[in-house]
C-alpha cells in the first residue's frame, strides 16, 4: 500500500482551469464517495481552495489510481479538452513532502500564510467524516500538521507582511503595542481606505473618524466602520484625538503639512502619531516625517516593507526545508512505514477501526 | 585562580556566551528558539555573580564593595536583577541581548582588576550598617539608571528603522516603542526612588560622607530628576527622554570613576 497526490495548482493551471475543478464543501462527502467507487483507490482527501485541487489518495497500484482519477476528474467535470489539463502526479515520499510543503504555507501563492494549513484540516475533517480515509491517510494527515505547526513555530516563515494593508497594521501594533483604545481617522472614503480602517478595527482599535469631501459618503463609511463622520473642513480638528491617520483622497496637492501635525503634537500627551498616505498624488507632505514621535509611511514605504518581508520569507524557505527534513529524518514519513503486526488480542479492533475509517482522532484546530 | 575569580569568570563567559547566541541566533533569524535559552544563560550568569558576592561578602565580612571591580560587579548584577524585574514584566526579551555586553564588559573589567591585583580581605573593626545601606542601594539604583539607558538605546534603534522605512531581522524581535518608553520612565523612577533613600541614608552615617562623592551623587539625582520632570512636564517627546536616558548615564558613569 502507498499513497499518492494527483492535482493541479495555480503554477500549473490558470484560475480558468481550476475554477472547474473545485469542489465545493457541501458535495464533498458524495465526491468522496464517488472516488472511493475507484477500483484502485481506499482512502481519499481532496484538498480543494482557489489556489489548488488536490486528491490524495492511498492505493496498491499507483499507474492505475493516477488514470483513474484523472478520469474521474476530467469526467465529473466534464472537461472537454483534457490535454489542456497537466496533472501532477506525486508518489509515496514526493507525496507526502508535498503535502508537507503545502499545510507549511510553502506551496502558497503568499508564501507562509497561515489560511491554508486550517483549509489542509477542513479537508481531512471532512474526509475523515465521510470514513473516506484509513491507517495511510490518517497518519499521513496527523503528520502534516505536526510538521505544519512545527514550521510556523520555529522558523520566521510568517514574520513580516506582505500585503500594503497588513503592514500599516503591524506598524501600528509595532509603535503602540495592542491597538485597544487606539483612534483612527480615514481622509477619503476610498476602497482602500476602508479595508485598511477594518484591519485596524479587527485588530482591536476602538473607534473610527471618516472625513471625506463629500459628507454623505463620509457618513455612509462611517456608518459601515460604526465610527463617526466629521466635515471635512473640521477634520485638523481632532487630530490631537487620533493616533492613526489613513488618507486616501483624491486631492491634486499635500492635504496635511508638517505645520499642521507641529501644532497637535504639544496637545497630544505624548502619544505617538501613525500617518498611513496610500493617496497617488501623496495627501501628506513627506516633511511630517521629520517631527519627533510621527512616523509617515506613503505607498512606496508600505510596498518596500512588504517587498523587504517577502524577500525574507524567501530566504526561510531553505530553514523550513531543512526543518522538515530533520523531522523526516527522525520520524520518517509514518504513513510509509510497514505495517506493524498487531498483537492477536488487539487485531479485531484494529481491522474494526480500519474498515470504519476512524483510527485516529481529527486534531483539534 | 581562587574559587571567587572562577566564579566571576563563570558567570562572565555566560553574559558573553548568550551574547554571541542571540545574535547568531538573529544572524539565523531563528530567534524564537533564543528566548528562553538566553534567559536561562543570563540566570546562570546571575547564580554565579550571586555566589561570587557571597563569597567576597564572606572575605570581607561585610557588603563586598571595596573596590573598584567589586562595584563594577555589583553595579552588574543589580543590572541584571532590574532585567528579570522589569524585562520580564515588561516583555522585552531582547533587553538581554542589550544587557549582555554591557555586563560582560563590566565584570570583564573587574576581572582583569581582580587578576593583577586583588588587594585580599578588606575586614574593618566594626561595620557600619547606614554606610554599607547607603553604598549597595546606591549602586542598586545606578542598576535601574543603566537598564534604562539600554532600554533607551533599543527605542532609538526602534525609532530609527520606523523613521527610514528599513525594518530590519531585529525590528520584528523589538517590542513596540510604547512600551520601551514605558519600561525607561519606571526605570528612571525607580531608580532615581533609590538613589533619594540612598542619599538621605549616607545622613545617618558614623562618619561624614565624602563630600566630593556626596555631591556628584546629588548632581546624579539632579540629572535624573530633571530628565523625569522634562517628561513629565510634556515638553519631551519620548526620543528625547531615550536619548537622556542614554546620556544621563554618564553621571553615575563619572560618580564610579571618581571612588
Amino acid at each position: 500500500m502507498s499513497i499518492l497526490c494527483l492535482g493541479v495548482n495555480y503554477k500549473t493551471a490558470p484560475v480558468e482551469i481550476r475554477e472547474r475543478l473545485a469542489f465545493s464543501d457541501h458535495e464533498m462527502e458524495t465526491r468522496l464517495g464517488e472516488i472511493r467507487q475507484l477500483a484502485s483507490v481506499e482512502e481519499s482527501v481532496v484538498l480543494s481552495t482557489c489556489n489548488r485541487v488536490e486528491v490524495y489518495a492511498a492505493t496498491e497500484n499507483h499507474g492505475q489510481a493516477f488514470t483513474e482519477l484523472a478520469d474521474y476528474l476530467v469526467a465529473h467535470f466534464r472537461i472537454e479538452r483534457p490535454e489542456d489539463i497537466e496533472f501532477y502526479r506525486l508518489e509515496d515520499e514526493g507525496a507526502a513532502r508535498h503535502l508537507f510543503s503545502v499545510a507549511s504555507g510553502l506551496d502558497s501563492m503568499v508564501l507562509g500564510e497561515t489560511e491554508i494549513f486550517g483549509q489542509v484540516k477542513k479537508a481531512y475533517h471532512l474526509a475523515h467524516t465521510a470514513r473516506a480515509t484509513a491507517r495511510r491517510l490518517n497518519k499521513l494527515f496527523q503528520q502534516s500538521f505536526r510538521i505544519g505547526k512545527l514550521v510556523r513555530t520555529g522558523t520566521q516563515i510568517q514574520q513580516g507582511s506582505t500585503s500594503v494593508g497588513s503592514v500599516a497594521v503591524d506598524l501600528a501594533e509595532k509603535i503602540f503595542g495592542q491597538l485597544k483604545g487606539r483612534k483612527v481617522m480615514v481622509i477619503g472614503a476610498g476602497e482602500m481606505s476602508r479595508q485598511t480602517a477594518q484591519s485596524l478595527l479587527s485588530r482591536g482599535a476602538s473607534s473610527i473618524i471618516v472625513s471625506n469631501r463629500s459628507f454623505d459618503k463620509a457618513e455612509e463609511l462611517a456608518r459601515e466602520l460604526n465610527g463617526s463622520a466629521v466635515r471635512f473642513d473640521d477634520w485638523e480638528g481632532v487630530l490631537s484625538k487620533v493616533d492613526i491617520i489613513i488618507s486616501s483622497t483624491a486631492a491634486p496637492h499635500a492635504i496635511i503639512e508638517p505645520a499642521m501635525i507641529e501644532n497637535a503634537m504639544p496637545h497630544r500627551g505624548g502619544r505617538s502619531l501613525l500617518l498611513i498616505d496610500i493617496a497617488v498624488p501623496r495627501d501628506i507632505d513627506p516633511g511630517v516625517n521629520e517631527i519627533d514621535n510621527v512616523y509617515l509611511y506613503d505607498i512606496d514605504s508600505l510596498e518596500k516593507v512588504a517587498a523587504e518581508a517577502r524577500v525574507e520569507r524567501e530566504k526561510q524557505i531553505a530553514v523550513c526545508e531543512r526543518l522538515i527534513a530533520r523531522h523526516l529524518e527522525d520520524k520518517g514519513i509514518e504513513a510509509l512505514a510497514p505495517d506493524r503486526q498487531p498483537p492477536e488480542s488487539a487485531r479485531e479492533k484494529t481491522h474494526d477501526l480500519t474498515e470504519g475509517g476512524a483510527s485516529e482522532p481529527v486534531p483539534r484546530s | 585562580m581562587t574559587m571567587d575569580k572562577l566564579l566571576l569568570a563563570l558567570s562572565t563567559l555566560c553574559f558573553l556566551g548568550g551574547f554571541i547566541y542571540v545574535v547568531m541566533a538573529l544572524r539565523k533569524r531563528q530567534p524564537r528558539q533564543t528566548t528562553w535559552l538566553n534567559f536561562a544563560v543570563v540566570a546562570a550568569g546571575f547564580v554565579f555573580q550571586c555566589l561570587f558576592l557571597h563569597s567576597r561578602g564572606q572575605l570581607h565580612g561585610r557588603c563586598p564593595v571595596t573596590s573598584g571591580a567589586e562595584i563594577l560587579i555589583f553595579l552588574s548584577w543589580s543590572i541584571v536583577l532590574f532585567y528579570f524585574l522589569v524585562g520580564r514584566a515588561f516583555r522585552l526579551s531582547l533587553l538581554g541581548m542589550f544587557t549582555e555586553p554591557i555586563v560582560f564588559v563590566f565584570q570583564a573589567i573587574a576581572l582583569a582588576m581582580l587578576i593583577v591585583g586583588d588587594a585580599g580581605p578588606q575586614p574593618v573593626d566594626s561595620v557600619d550598617p547606614w554606610h554599607e545601606f547607603h553604598i549597595s542601594v546606591a549602586l542598586l539604583s545606578f542598576g535601574a539608571f543603566a537598564l534604562a539607558g539600554v532600554a533607551g538605546i533599543m527605542y532609538l534603534v526602534q525609532d530609527r528603522q520606523l523613521k527610514k522605512h528599513h525594518l530590519g531581522a531585529l525590528f520584528y524581535q523589538l517590542p513596540p516603542i510604547r512600551y520601551l518608553l514605558q519600561a525607561i520612565i519606571r526605570l528612571l523612577g525607580v531608580g532615581l526612588a533609590l538613589l533619594t533613600v540612598a542619599i538621605i541614608s549616607a545622613l545617618f552615617q558614623e562618619s561624614e560622607p565624602d563630600p566630593k562623592h556626596y555631591s556628584l551623587a546629588i548632581a546624579v539625582w539632579l540629572g535624573y530628576a530633571a530628565l523625569l520632570g522634562w517628561h513629565f512636564s510634556g515638553k519631551a517627546t519620548p526620543k528625547r527622554v531615550a536619548i537622556g536616558a542614554v546620556i544621563v548615564f554618564v553621571f553615575p558613569i563619572a560618580l564610579l570613576a571618581a571612588l
